[in-house]
């Protein structure tokens, strides 16, 4: 987290999207949002909902992301907001939700 | 992670600590000891495995040698995969099956009765068995198929192990286990591909001939293990030319470090699975060493060494930053590991003695690596 955008930030969606793009699978090397893994960001008046999906059921590596969203947007949140990270299986993820830069870069 | 599905986890923003681990997993913390369990297999089955090439070592690595395969497959690897799987599933009653794995080899480097640690693998596997179908409940999908198949061919190895009291009837299933393990995890992240529907048909009737050879080879144990050993070859082929790592391999940093570590244990798979259609795996021959050594150092340590820096911390909450330094375990891996495959090619026992010794180094080198750039990472 870059600390010019510290406590600065009014959770708008286009803003919170921006900033979960510093989130990467390593494997891939592509963000959570571009590969279509965030699947809701909803910004209420003390409390932002983050409902995201895994790839796969299999790895082990949920756990370690989700935190690694905690730990991307907590210090930019208002002292007052609560943060909410939710991970589901539904919809099963699937390739058409990557967006077109990432399926290109894939090669579909 | 994911045991605590929909009800999510909510924590003041401000705060900077970590939140709670969901219900009914268990804590990063509390998941270390198994992890050392596990690596305690892995270091005396190695020391195990130095004792066998002729290597002159303490009594209690010495008094192991006839377990190094077992160390190595059920007790460190299965260890360290269902741990991984129980991590994945987020219950508590899945870390038994890392648990009893890992209790199995302690109980064989203690020189308990080989029936104890045989019976704690089978409860291991059949507990990694059921974390696999807990995975499939979640998402029904080819991939999540594949790793319950992998399970299972472990549990098939260790109850072949139990009964039959030795180790070749249970060889195929174990490197059915470790292989389709890996399979199956690559055969999920294809799926960022457009893979054609026709490399997804080749890839089940790759498994399927694995498979039936690991069956036939219970009968007629040349033909299966030829059969089982095509399979392998086969499978090198399509995991060079459908896995993701070749278009990985073209970013930086981790990415790409992972991808090689992939392509290069591709190679080792290959290699693997020639020598076994001549007839190496069968007990006794002579190339048995190199054909061995290539699929579980060449293929799948190599894998290892690859996501080892993401698996680490997903498990444990420690970081392990990516280095360049990461490529020197990986080259020395392979360059010692190609000395002993051509040792055992070439009938030059000295360098199969110390290509054996130098895989073990090589391995040293690794997790120092790996402790290095943990240590580092805190700074």
């Amino acid at each position: 987290m870059t600390s010019e955008t510290t406590g600065a930030l009014t959770p708008d969606i286009e803003a919170i999207r921006d900033i979960l793009r510093r989130v990467v699978d390593p494997e891939l090397g592509v963000n959570i949002v571009d590969l279509g893994l965030v699947y809701r960001i909803e910004p209420g008046p003390d409390r932002l909902l983050i409902e995201m999906t895994m790839t796969s059921p299999a790895c082990p590596m949920g756990d370690m992301i989700i935190d690694d969203v905690y730990n991307t947007l907590a210090p930019v949140l208002p002292q007052d907001c609560q943060l909410d990270v939710r991970l589901v299986w539904e919809p099963p993820w699937n390739p058409s939700m990557m967006n077109e830069r990432v399926k290109a870069h894939f090669g579909w | 992670m994911a045991g605590n599905g929909p009800s999510g986890r909510a924590i003041p923003a401000s705060a900077s600590e970590r939140p709670a681990p969901p219900v009914g997993d268990l804590r990063p913390a509390a998941r270390l000891p198994l992890l050392v369990l596990g690596m305690l297999s892995l270091l005396v089955g190695v020391l195990a495995g130095l004792a066998r090439l002729g290597w002159t070592l303490p009594p209690l690595a010495a008094g192991a040698a006839g377990w190094h395969g077992a160390l190595m497959v059920s007790a460190f690897f299965g260890t360290v995969i269902s741990l991984e799987r129980a991590v994945a599933v987020g219950r508590r009653w899945a870390y038994a099956g890392p648990a009893a794995a890992g209790l199995g080899g302690l109980a064989l480097i203690a020189g308990a009765p080989p029936g104890v640690g045989q019976a704690l693998s089978v409860l291991g596997a059949a507990t990694l068995v059921m974390a696999s179908l807990q995975v499939l409940r979640r998402q029904v999908a080819t991939f999540t198929v594949i790793l319950a198949i992998a399970a299972l061919c472990w549990l098939v190895g260790n109850l072949a192990w139990w009964i039959s009291g030795g180790i070749f009837a249970a060889l195929p299933w174990w490197l059915a286990f470790l292989v389709l393990t890996i399979a199956g995890e690559r055969l999920e992240l294809t799926r960022f591909l457009p893979t054609p529907p026709r490399a997804k048909s080749l890839f089940l009737a790759i498994v399927a001939g694995l498979l039936a050879g690991a069956v036939v080879a219970f009968w007629r144990q040349g033909a299966g293990l030829a059969l089982f050993s095509a399979g392998l070859l086969a499978l090198a082929a399509w995991l060079a030319r459908y896995d993701i790592a070749r278009r990985n391999a073209r970013q930086q940093g981790l990415t790409r470090f992972i991808a090689l570590c992939l392509l290069s244990g591709y190679g080792w798979l290959a290699v693997a699975g020639l020598l076994g259609v001549q007839g190496a795996l069968l007990p006794g021959a002579a190339l048995r060493d190199a054909a061995l050594h290539a699929l579980g150092l060449g293929f799948v340590f190599s894998m290892v060494f690859g996501h080892a820096p993401i698996i680490f911390p997903a498990v444990t909450r420690l970081k392990i930053p990516y280095y360049p330094a990461f490529y020197l375990p990986l080259a020395a891996l392979h360059l010692s590991l190609a000395l002993r495959v051509a040792g055992g090619l070439s009938g030059a026992f000295p360098w199969r003695h110390a290509g054996g010794l130098a895989n073990a180094l090589a391995l040293l080198l690794f997790i120092a690596t790996m402790v290095t750039s943990g240590f580092r990472g805190r700074r």
